[in-house]
C-alpha cells in the first residue's frame, strides 16, 4: 500500500487536483507545441544538417494562432511603413508581399490598413520627418540597428513577444538585444541574416590550395590571399574599406571580432557598451591583419578604400577576385549576371558561377568565430506622434502578429533573409527554400555566431565612420596601427562621453 | 551780373514733392502686393523658414540620444568646436583647392572652346553638340562611370596607360590621398566646363564684328584682337560665370560623395559632404546646421557680389 492508498480519503481530492493539472500541463504542452507559444527550436544542435532536419516538421495556422491574440472579427485600422519588394527584388518577393496583405483581409477583413512601401535609404530620413510632425504610422519597420535611436528619443512604445502572443524564446537572444534599450524591448524581430565567405574553388586550385577548403581562421585567408595574388597575379580577398558605407563594418567587424576586438564591448556575453574595445590587443591584430593584406603583400584589391560589395562583383564574375564576405543572395547575383552576359564573358561567368562556394567564416587564433548579425525589427509608435493621435493596439499587434508569425517571417523573406521567428525554421516553406536555395544551410548555419553592433543611437556614426576611418589610417599608412586603433579609441570615448568634436 | 547773381539767389527752391507714405503706396499698389504674395509666401515657407530653423538650431547641441525637441542650448559653442577643429581647416583647403582649381580649369577650357566654337567651320554645330554632353549628363551617372574609368585595379584609363607602355601599373587615381581630390576636380572641370562654354558663347556675339575688323585692317595681331577688343566685352559675363562656376563648386555633392564618400582618410571631404556627414550620417544636427550657417554666410556675400555683376550695367545705364 502506498502512502496515496493509506490516504485515500483525504486524497481523493489531491488525486483529482493532481489530475486536473496534469490534463491542464498536458493541454497546454500540446498546444504549446503546435502554436505560436512553443519553443521553436533547440540552438544548442545549429548546424546546416539540423537546419536541414526541422524544417517541414510542424505546421501553423497563422490566422487562427494571431486569432488567440487578437480576435479575428476585431474592426479598426493600421498603418504601416517598411520597406517592401521594389523592382530589382525577385518575383517571388512581391508574390509573398502581395500574398500577406491578402492573407491579412482574409485573416482580419475588418482592420483598414493604409501601407506605405518606402526604400531602404528613405524610410529613416522620411519616418524622422514623420515623427517631428506627428505624422509617423503606427508601426514601423526598419533595419536592425534603425530602432534605437527612436527608442532612446522617446518615439516608440514598449513591444515584445509576449505582447503578440509569442515567447521571447523564440527568437534569436542576439535579435532581441537588438530591440532592447537600456533593459525595456521596443521591438519585435522580423527576420535576420548573416553573411559568410565566398570563394571560387578554380582559382584556390590554379593556385595549389585546396578548392573545396575555405581558409579556416584569418591568418589562413592572408596567407589564401596572399598565395593566389602571388601566384595568379591576381586579388585573393575583397578587403571593403570605403568611408562611410555600411559594407565596411559589416565585413571587418568579424574579423575584429574574431581576434578578440570590439568597437565598445558589443561581442562580450552581456554588453555594457560604455567600455571601449576598439584599441585592445585584438582589434589591433585585426587591423594589422588588414593592413598586412593590403600594404605588405598588395594581394586585395588597390581600390578596397573606395569599394563596396557591389564593385567587387565584378572582379569576382570575371574570375579576377578569389574571396568575397556576402549574403546568402550573392548566388542569385552572380547567377544573374552571368545570364546577363555573352560570347566568352558567358562562358567565363558560368564557369565562376559553377566554381562558387560558400563557406562559415574564418575564426580568430582562439578559434573564435563571429558575424554582423543583421535583420529588421517592427516597431509601435507611441500615439503622440502618430497622425490623429491615436494608435490602434489591437489592430497594431494583430498586424505584428502575422507579421511576425512563423509563416510569414519565412515567405516575406523569402529571397533576402532569414525568419525572425525561428518557428519559421520548422516551416514547409522553410525545406521549399532550403531545397530552392543554394547554400541556404551555410549562411542559416552562421546565425548562432551573430553578434549584433552596439545597440546605441551613436552606432551608425561608430560603426560606419569612425571604423572605416581606421582602417583607411591605416592602410593608406597615414598612421600606424597603434596610432589608428587609439585615434578611433579616442573618438569612440569622446562619443560615450557626449562631446566628440567633428 | 551780380544783380543777376542776386536774383537767383533770391528765387525759393521749388518745394520737393511731397513722397507718399508707405501706408498709400501699399495701398497704391496693393494689386502688384497681391500677385507676388503667393510666391513670397512659398518663399517664406520652403526658403525663409529652414534658413531660420538652421540658424536656430546652431545654438543646441543635439545628442543622438534626445529627441530634436529635446535639443540643449549651447550658445556659440558649436561655432567654437567647428572654428578650433583642425578637421575643419583641412577640409576648408580641400574645398578652397577644389573651387578655385575647378573653377579656373572650367572657366579656361570653357573660353577656349567657346573661342574655337565661335569660327565658322564644317562640323561646328555637331561639335558645339558633343561639347554639350557633360553638363547635360547627370552627375550621378557621370560620377558612375568616372569611378570605373578611374578604377585603381580594373579602370579603362590605367588599363590603357599599362598598353602605352607609359605605367608599369594601373594609376591609383581615387586609393591614394595625394591623387583623389585632383581626380575628382577633373571630372568636375569635365563636367562644367559647357557651361562656361554656353555663357562665352553668348558673351561672344556681343561683340560687334566691326570692331573687330577695324582693329584687323589696323593690324592688330590675333591675341592683340582678343585682348583689345574681344576680352573687354566679355568681361561682364566672364563675372557672372565664374562667380556661379565658385557657387556651384562651393556646393559640389555628387561627385566626391559618390566617387570616394569623401575618402579615403577625408582627402576628398568639402564643405558640403562634411556637413552633410554630420549632419545625417553622424545626427549632429547643431553642428552640422552651423556648419552650414558659416557657407551660408560665405555663399550670401558670393551672391551680393553676382548681383552686383548683373546690376552693374543696369547702375551705368542709370547714372548716364
Amino acid at each position: 500500500m502506498t502512502d496515496f492508498d493509506r490516504h485515500a480519503g483525504v486524497g481523493r481530492p489531491v488525486a483529482r487536483q493532481v489530475f486536473r493539472f496534469t490534463v491542464a500541463v498536458g493541454l497546454a504542452a500540446s498546444l504549446m507545441s503546435g502554436t505560436v507559444f512553443a519553443q521553436s527550436v533547440d540552438l544548442s544542435q545549429w548546424s546546416p544538417e539540423y537546419v536541414k532536419s526541422i524544417a517541414g516538421s510542424t505546421t501553423y495556422d497563422t490566422a487562427k494562432d494571431c486569432g488567440a491574440v487578437v480576435p479575428n472579427d476585431y474592426a479598426g485600422r493600421v498603418s504601416y511603413w517598411y520597406t517592401g519588394p521594389f523592382e530589382a527584388d525577385p518575383e517571388i518577393s512581391h508574390r509573398q508581399d502581395a500574398a500577406f496583405w491578402e492573407a491579412f483581409k482574409v485573416a482580419y477583413p475588418n482592420i483598414q490598413t493604409d501601407v506605405q512601401s518606402i526604400t531602404y535609404n528613405e524610410l529613416l530620413d522620411k519616418f524622422r520627418t514623420a515623427l517631428l510632425g506627428n505624422a509617423a504610422p503606427m508601426v514601423v519597420r526598419l533595419q536592425i540597428l534603425g530602432g534605437v535611436e527612436f527608442a532612446a528619443k522617446g518615439y516608440l512604445n514598449p513591444l515584445k513577444p509576449e505582447d503578440v502572443g509569442y515567447s521571447s524564446a523564440d527568437f534569436w537572444p542576439g535579435a532581441l538585444k537588438s530591440v532592447t534599450y537600456e533593459g525595456v524591448g521596443y521591438g519585435i524581430p522580423t527576420n535576420n541574416e548573416t553573411m559568410a565567405l565566398i570563394w571560387n574553388a578554380k582559382i584556390f586550385a590554379d593556385a595549389g590550395l585546396d578548392p573545396e577548403s575555405p581558409p579556416a581562421t584569418w591568418d589562413d585567408l592572408v596567407i589564401y590571399s596572399k598565395t593566389i595574388h602571388d601566384k595568379l597575379g591576381i586579388a585573393g580577398y575583397g578587403l571593403v574599406a570605403k568611408q562611410n558605407a555600411g559594407n565596411t563594418p559589416f565585413r571587418f567587424m568579424p574579423q575584429l571580432w574574431a581576434y578578440g576586438g570590439g568597437a565598445l564591448d558589443e561581442a562580450a556575453p552581456t554588453p555594457g557598451y560604455k567600455e571601449v574595445w576598439i584599441n585592445n590587443e585584438g582589434s589591433k591584430a585585426a587591423l594589422q591583419a588588414a593592413v598586412d593584406m593590403y600594404v605588405r603583400d598588395k594581394s586585395v584589391p588597390v581600390s578596397a578604400l573606395t569599394n563596396t560589395q557591389a564593385e567587387n562583383q565584378g572582379p569576382f564574375i570575371a574570375g579576377e577576385l578569389a574571396m568575397v564576405i556576402a549574403h546568402p543572395s550573392e548566388y542569385a547575383r552572380m547567377n544573374d549576371l552571368a545570364s546577363k552576359a555573352t560570347g566568352a564573358d558567358k562562358e567565363k561567368a558560368d564557369a565562376v558561377v559553377a566554381n562558387m562556394r560558400y563557406g562559415l567564416m574564418p575564426t580568430g587564433p582562439d578559434g573564435k568565430r563571429a558575424v554582423v548579425f543583421g535583420g529588421s525589427n517592427i516597431h509601435m509608435v507611441k500615439s503622440d506622434f502618430v497622425e490623429g493621435g491615436q494608435v490602434d493596439e489591437q489592430a497594431v499587434k494583430a498586424l505584428i502578429c502575422m507579421w511576425t508569425s512563423p509563416e510569414w517571417s519565412v515567405k516575406l523573406n523569402w529571397a533576402s533573409s532569414n525568419p525572425g521567428h525561428l518557428g519559421g525554421f520548422r516551416t514547409e516553406w522553410m525545406k521549399e527554400r532550403l531545397e530552392q536555395t543554394r547554400f541556404l544551410d551555410i549562411t542559416t548555419s552562421m546565425l548562432p555566431n551573430g553578434i549584433p553592433f552596439p545597440v546605441i543611437p551613436e552606432a551608425p556614426e561608430i560603426m560606419n565612420i569612425i571604423i572605416p576611418d581606421m582602417l583607411q589610417n591605416a592602410l593608406t599608412e597615414t598612421m600606424t596601427v597603434d596610432q589608428a586603433v587609439e585615434d578611433a579609441a579616442m573618438k569612440v570615448q569622446a562619443i560615450i562621453d557626449g562631446s566628440g568634436g567633428i | 551780373m551780380s544783380t543777376g547773381q542776386a536774383i537767383f539767389r533770391d528765387v525759393p527752391d521749388p518745394p520737393a514733392p511731397k513722397r507718399p507714405s508707405l501706408g498709400s503706396r501699399l495701398v497704391k499698389s496693393r494689386t502688384d502686393y497681391l500677385y507676388v504674395a503667393p510666391a513670397i509666401l512659398v518663399m517664406l515657407v520652403v526658403i525663409a523658414y529652414p534658413i531660420y530653423y538652421t540658424i536656430e538650431l546652431s545654438f543646441f547641441n543635439t545628442p543622438a540620444s534626445l529627441a530634436l525637441s529635446e535639443k540643449q542650448f549651447n550658445g556659440l559653442d558649436n561655432y567654437v568646436t567647428i572654428l578650433t577643429s583642425s578637421i575643419f581647416w583641412k577640409v576648408t583647403w580641400q574645398t578652397i583647392i577644389w573651387t578655385v582649381v575647378s573653377t579656373l580649369f572650367a572657366f579656361l577650357l570653357g573660353l577656349g572652346a567657346a573661342l574655337a566654337l565661335h569660327r565658322e567651320f564644317a562640323g561646328r554645330a555637331l561639335l558645339r553638340g558633343l561639347l554639350l554632353i557633360p553638363w547635360v549628363v547627370s552627375a550621378v551617372a557621370a560620377s558612375y562611370v568616372w569611378k570605373w574609368l578611374y578604377h585603381s585595379d580594373f579602370g579603362a584609363i590605367g588599363a590603357l596607360m599599362v598598353q602605352l607602355g607609359v605605367t608599369d601599373q594601373p594609376i591609383n587615381f581615387l586609393d591614394n590621398t595625394t591623387t583623389s581630390l585632383y581626380s575628382l576636380i577633373v571630372v568636375n572641370v569635365w563636367k562644367e566646363f559647357s557651361f562656361a562654354m554656353i555663357m562665352l558663347m553668348a558673351g561672344l556675339q556681343t561683340v560687334p564684328d566691326t570692331l573687330l575688323r577695324a582693329a584687323q585692317v589696323d593690324g592688330a595681331s590675333p591675341w592683340q584682337r582678343f585682348w583689345h577688343v574681344t576680352w573687354p566685352h566679355l568681361s561682364s559675363v566672364s563675372t557672372v560665370t565664374v562667380l556661379l562656376l565658385v557657387v556651384q563648386n562651393f556646393n559640389s555633392f555628387i561627385i566626391p560623395f559618390i566617387m570616394t564618400g569623401g575618402g579615403p582618410v577625408g582627402s576628398t571631404q568639402i564643405w558640403i559632404t562634411h556637413i552633410y556627414e554630420l549632419a545625417f550620417l553622424r545626427q549632429r544636427w547643431g553642428v552640422g546646421a552651423a556648419y552650414a550657417v558659416l557657407l551660408f554666410i560665405i555663399m550670401m556675400t558670393l551672391g551680393y557680389f553676382y548681383v552686383r555683376a548683373l546690376t552693374r550695367g543696369d547702375d551705368q545705364r542709370a547714372g548716364a
